[in-house]
């Protein structure tokens, strides 16, 4: 047993999926999307991957690794902050936890005053990221909910995480690699369970916005952090690693007369518009990855 | 009378001081003949080995009482090498040293113990990504000599063993058994330079 558990790819991809197709299974049968339960459920989770990917949280934590549990924890506490309170203040929060985010994890690389190219990408990431964030933060429901609607943040989500983590092992960033791909795994089995019960006619639960908001921003400052601290990694990519929670505003605006009309595929075409900019992050890490990336460790 | 005595106790411990101070030497590291090198189990393999070109620091060594001698030493992690460039700029990596956020690693002596003529235990702070461990080198003094070709310069060589974990560290994969680590030795060679 604690061989499989120990075994990374179980950790990192299957023992998330199976988590949030539990989630979603729960969310539609026993609590309400909008529950607190379920906010601290996801949370617990979260919590869980970080404590197995980077270790118990250090006191007080020096390295920007060390920080990121933190991070998790402080985006945990703003997500558990009630509906109306989150809703009424729209993105000033995000701004605010964001900002805040990229100024600790970023300090010292800041401090150290070099310009290079490294340092104008994370400053992108994490600008673009933020933004982002505001925009998901302060949007609201369509009425009548469209059928893709449950699907927006998380598909941003998950397409953030999931090229984060690619773009993070090809640039020798093998542990935020990992928790990225933690995070894209967990938000995959939610997409998977919702989307089913979609094509079987029933209605997605959408998250919550403080679920939105704990899980985005976890996902955000790991990829903060991969663009200030490893070097190998692709600064293009780490940027359009970035864009998928600006590209929902997009698939809500400008691109929503892409979707189809047939209900079921308009989950599905939203998904991709939204992951079209982590598929070219994927592909630029891939086509520039440095010699011998992602074939083991050297 | 009570005046003179003080007066007399003040020169004595003066004396002493000064006669303290002349004995302790101050020397510079000479990095051009300065080894830093470290063995590392090489994932579920065999021994990688490495080494840090870029060495700086200062060594006070009082021979008359050689607690009272001090280290300071700094490596700029840019500078490691393992003879596989990948591997290399791998090490300098979030997951290992860390470089872009902390460039270099340090060590301060704190303790230092005589054990006979020649060697000593030198404890110490060893700070890498910003985490202090106390860190104990056995350390032997080579030699001590004007150089043939200069008789104004005085240099000593030593050498020093040790051992660190990284899991004692913020290097996630050195500590997990999935590349190089845990346990490192380290040897050190190094020629410094009196002052």
């Amino acid at each position: 047993m604690s061989a499989v558990l120990g075994n990374p790819m179980v950790t990192t991809a299957a023992l998330p999926l199976l988590l949030g197709v539990a989630l979603a299974l729960a969310a539609r049968f026993t609590l309400p999307a909008a529950s607190p339960v379920l906010t601290l459920l996801w949370a617990a989770l979260l919590l869980f991957f970080y404590w197995d990917t980077l270790g118990p949280p250090v006191m007080p934590p020096v390295a920007a690794s060390q920080k990121l549990i933190y991070l998790a924890f402080a985006g945990i506490v703003i997500g558990l902050l009630p509906e109306r309170v989150l809703g009424r203040a729209t993105s000033l929060p995000a701004v605010v936890a964001f900002a805040a985010a990229f100024l600790w994890l970023g300090w010292r690389r800041l401090a150290g005053g070099a310009l290079d190219l490294q340092l104008i990408a994370a400053l992108a990431v994490g600008l673009l990221t933020m933004i982002g964030a505001a925009m998901l933060a302060a949007r609201q429901a369509s009425q009548p909910p469209s059928i893709e609607e449950p699907f927006l943040a998380p598909a941003a989500v998950l397409a953030l995480s999931l090229a984060g983590a690619i773009v993070s092992v090809l640039g020798a960033s093998i542990v935020t690699g990992q928790l990225l791909g933690s995070i894209a795994a967990l938000v995959g089995g939610w997409c998977l369970a919702q989307y089913l019960a979609a094509l079987r006619g029933g209605a997605a639960a959408a998250w919550s916005k403080g679920v939105e908001f704990l899980l985005l921003y976890a996902a955000a400052t790991v990829l903060v952090q991969v663009a200030l601290l490893a070097p190998k990694a692709n600064p293009a990519a780490l940027i359009l690693s970035s864009l998928p929670p600006l590209a929902v505003a997009l698939v809500r605006g400008p691109l929503q007369n892409l979707l189809p009309g047939a209900r079921p595929l308009r989950p599905l075409v939203a998904g991709i518009l939204i992951a079209v900019p982590a598929i070219l992050a994927i592909v630029t890490a891939i086509v520039w990855a440095p010699h011998g990336a992602a074939l083991g460790f050297s | 009378m009570r005046t003179t005595k003080l007066i007399a106790a003040l020169a004595f411990a003066g004396a002493s001081i000064l006669t303290a101070a002349a004995h302790a030497d101050n020397y510079d590291i000479d990095g051009q003949h300065a080894w830093v090198t470290f063995t590392v189990k090489h994932g579920i393999y065999g021994i990688a080995h490495g080494q840090f070109d870029a060495v700086k620091g200062s060594i006070v060594m009082d021979k008359a009482d050689v607690t009272k001698s001090s280290v300071k030493a700094e490596l700029d992690v840019g500078s490691v090498h393992t003879a596989f460039d990948q591997r290399d700029s791998d090490l300098k990596g979030p997951d290992f040293f860390n470089a872009a956020e902390f460039p270099t690693i340090s060590f301060e002596s704190t303790k230092v113990e005589k054990v006979d003529d020649k060697t000593g235990k030198v404890t110490g702070n060893l700070t890498i990504s910003g985490v202090s461990k106390e860190v104990t080198l056995d350390v032997k003094l080579l030699n001590e000599a004007p150089a043939p070709w200069d008789a104004t310069l005085t240099k000593a060589a030593f050498s020093a063993t040790g051992k660190v974990s990284t899991a004692d560290f913020p290097m996630a994969k050195a500590a997990d058994g999935f590349g190089l680590g845990p346990e490192v030795d380290i040897v050190i060679d190094l020629e410094a330079v009196k002052k």
